[in-house]
């Protein structure tokens, strides 16, 4: 038994940041039985999908780029790796920090690993603008892609405070409502909005933070949050943002789900998903058997894809897996929250030591469409009875707040024209919204590209940071 | 002192035996729960990645699922944040170099037990490289002349040979494992300890090494439990775990 790990750091990030698989693995490797970890990267890209350079590593290794064909799954799945990485700080100041929102007694015992709302602060030396970020769907603070953001926006001299989305798990136990609807863009922000405020104040106080301005930044579902964020902080003008950028934003939440949706139908096909699950683990694995090393390797990684040979449908549904993971963990955080009695005993407090897998099995057949119709749609009513279904999918969009959208010079948009989750016309939709203030990358799938040298370049033309004072 | 001990092992072993078997993962329901309203689907059993694993010790296992992450963030996790502040990045990577060297025996030796013989050729040659021009492995000089790092376990021999994995097993501190692993990490371990004692080492020295090298295993691995945030971390660890180790044994 060794307990010598070949690799020592995530070369893996997942899809909308919604699975941070990559981070078990290191787990295995304590277990000291399991001294190369390239299989569980493997399996990592399998079930959770999705690689992207580490930007650490990536900072240290800029030429490299992969010669995978690109399509915008693949730069879904493993980055778009075409093009080069950007160069960004290997560590920046960071610390986790936590705020007490629901007592701690009144959390689940099955998540009492999850105590109390935790978020990232990066802070400057001195006095210095300070931007919120909000993450994507299902996924942390502190994921990959936060860290990118963060590591971008800290450069530019901002002060970084992170923020999960309210779809994480972590969020939903904490910070949210019985009369919230997780999802529910407007109700989202200002949930968030309130978070934001406490959590400034708790840092002017514990860290003798000194805000020079407030601007704000989001990608995927956070993107959207952003926005709602925007035309929320006009009315209430606890910040009065001077720049907000939204990143690959949905511009209809139905639309995007009912695209992630297509990607994996376990309810009808089942067999066939399963099959296709063990078709690419094959194929991963004889590439690796193939390998000369063990050793795993930014160029290793993109030669075994490479050599695997993804095929569109089985990117698709990798994607798809990963989403429905994330969802799968939003809805039983929901449910043991509120004691909904979808997927648990209604009723029953869990303790920390029993089984829950029948609850995920419940829930990773439910698609995202299925979570709107069951759960938003009627809770929803409940509270609002004129509510119909229609307009309900039009509140889940950008287009409710159109024409605030329109005339906000403070807000840009970027993202690309193959982003996965925009449905036909979306693009174009963007376009007319926020004229110039659109920018429209022509390759990186959905947040392919957040690494790579002209996003960051984009970004950096949007922070000006200290420049501004 | 060595009696003492002896016995320890023999109380520890008889409660895990006991624990194995007896601690219940099911969930205690009173009058008035009510099942869940969203069904398991018919097909599911048949089809489903997760079922493809036996978990028969699930009480077990999520109890020491549970320990572990206890015993990760307040003792292993302070320890190896002390030794990296007291340690210079040199001496880490030194340390760290000087553990994997030692292991290459271990992966020799189980090549050989697989008949991989290109395998075992590579092992042998970065452990005669590391352990003499790397100062007995404090550098791994092999590597960047193309003496790839290998890995070979003698629970991927057992598989090798077509023992099956068995139940999944979580084993203290340790973590994910599966019967056929945990007694190929027994037998490894026997093969270190052996080891150990031809370098003649005196007892204090002895636990120090082994200290170091846990200190050190755990200080490579960048994973937190319950990063992921979801309360199925178990399950897909095991999962994960399982498919991983078929993928090895494949190699």
């Amino acid at each position: 038994m060794s307990q010598y790990c070949l690799i020592s750091k995530p070369y893996f990030v997942s899809v909308s940041n919604s699975l941070k698989f990559i981070e078990i693995f290191w787990l295995l490797c304590t277990g000291g039985n399991v001294r190369n970890l390239l299989g569980l990267a493997l399996l990592a890209m399998i079930t959770a999908c999705s690689n992207i350079p580490d930007p650490q590593v990536a900072s240290e290794q800029t030429s490299t780029v992969c010669d995978l064909p690109y399509t915008k799954f693949q730069a879904t799945v493993t980055g778009y790796c075409q093009e080069q990485a950007a160069v960004l700080p290997t560590s920046i100041p960071s610390e986790t920090l936590t705020l007490e929102f629901r007592p701690v007694e009144q959390i689940p015992e099955v998540f009492w690993f999850n105590q109390k709302l935790a978020y990232t602060f990066n802070q400057q030396p001195k006095a210095a603008p300070l931007v919120f970020v909000i993450a994507g769907t299902g996924a942390a603070h502190n994921s990959p892609k936060m860290k990118t953001l963060q590591k971008t926006l800290f450069s530019q001299g901002y002060h970084v405070i992170s923020l999960s989305s309210p779809t994480y798990p972590n969020y939903i136990i904490n910070a949210t409502t019985r009369d919230d609807m997780v999802g529910d863009l407007a109700k989202d922000a200002k949930s968030l909005y309130a978070k934001m405020s406490a959590i400034y104040w708790q840092l002017q106080s514990s860290h003798n933070l000194e805000a020079t301005s407030f601007s704000l930044t989001g990608y995927s579902l956070g993107g959207a949050h952003s926005a709602f964020i925007a035309q929320l902080d006009e009315e209430v003008n606890a910040f009065n943002f001077e720049k907000v950028v939204l990143i690959n934003p949905p511009v209809s939440l139905y639309n995007s789900v009912q695209i992630l949706d297509s990607y994996l139908d376990l309810a009808h096909e089942r067999a066939a998903s399963v099959a296709m699950v063990e078709r690419i683990f094959e194929r991963l694995a004889a590439q690796y058997a193939k390998q000369e090393s063990s050793e795993l390797s930014q160029e290793s990684i993109y030669s075994l894809f490479a050599g695997a040979k993804m095929s569109e449908e089985e990117l698709k549904l990798l994607i798809g897996a990963s989403f429905r993971m994330s969802s799968t963990d939003m809805m039983f955080a929901i449910d043991a929250t509120y004691n909904i009695g979808a997927l648990i005993y209604k009723n029953h407090d869990i303790s920390k030591f029993e089984s829950i897998s029948h609850s995920m099995y419940r829930a990773d057949d439910i698609t995202f469409t299925q979570y709107f119709d069951r759960h938003m749609l009627p809770w929803t009513q409940k509270l609002e009875p004129n509510v119909t279904r229609e307009s309900m999918i039009d509140r889940l969009g950008l287009v409710v707040i159109e024409d605030y959208l329109k005339s906000a010079e403070k807000v840009t948009v970027v993202t690309n024209e193959d982003d996965i989750i925009l449905a036909e016309g979306e693009v174009d939709y963007l376009r007319e919204v926020f004229g110039k203030r659109a920018k429209i990358f022509e390759r990186g799938g959905h947040c392919g590209n957040m690494d790579r040298q002209s996003f960051v370049q984009y970004m950096r033309d949007q922070f000006v940071g200290a420049n501004t004072l | 002192m060595r009696y003492k001990a002896l016995k320890l092992q023999h109380i520890a072993l008889a409660l895990i035996t006991l624990l194995l078997t007896a601690c219940s993962a099911k969930p205690q329901l009173t009058e008035n729960t009510e099942p869940p309203s969203i069904k398991i689907a018919d097909d599911f059993k048949q089809y489903s990645l997760f079922e493809q694993y036996a978990d028969p010790f699930e009480g077990f296992n999520r109890r020491m699922y549970y320990f572990n992450a206890k015993a990760d963030e307040y003792v292993l996790l302070p320890i190896v944040k002390g030794y990296q502040a007291i340690a210079p990045a040199p001496v880490e990577k030194g340390v760290s170099n000087f553990f994997s060297n030692l292991g290459e025996l271990p992966t020799l030796a189980n090549a050989l037990l697989q008949l991989k013989f290109g395998v075992a050729a590579t092992s042998f040659g970065r452990f005669a490289l590391n352990s003499t021009v790397g100062l007995a492995g404090l550098f791994d000089v092999a590597s960047p002349i193309g003496l790839k790092p290998q890995n070979e376990d003698f629970g991927q021999t057992l598989g090798y040979w077509g023992v099956g994995s068995g139940p999944y097993l979580v084993l203290p501190l340790l973590g994910p494992s599966s019967v056929r692993d945990a007694t190929g990490l027994a037998v490894d371990s026997l093969g270190h300890q052996a080891l150990i004692k031809e370098l003649d080492l005196t007892t204090e020295e002895e636990l120090f090494l082994d200290g170091l090298r846990s200190i050190n295993g755990r200080a490579n691995v960048p994973f937190k439990y319950y990063q992921t945030g979801s309360a199925f971390e178990y399950d897909r660890v095991k999962l994960l775990y399982m498919k991983f180790r078929e993928l090895q044994i494949k190699r």
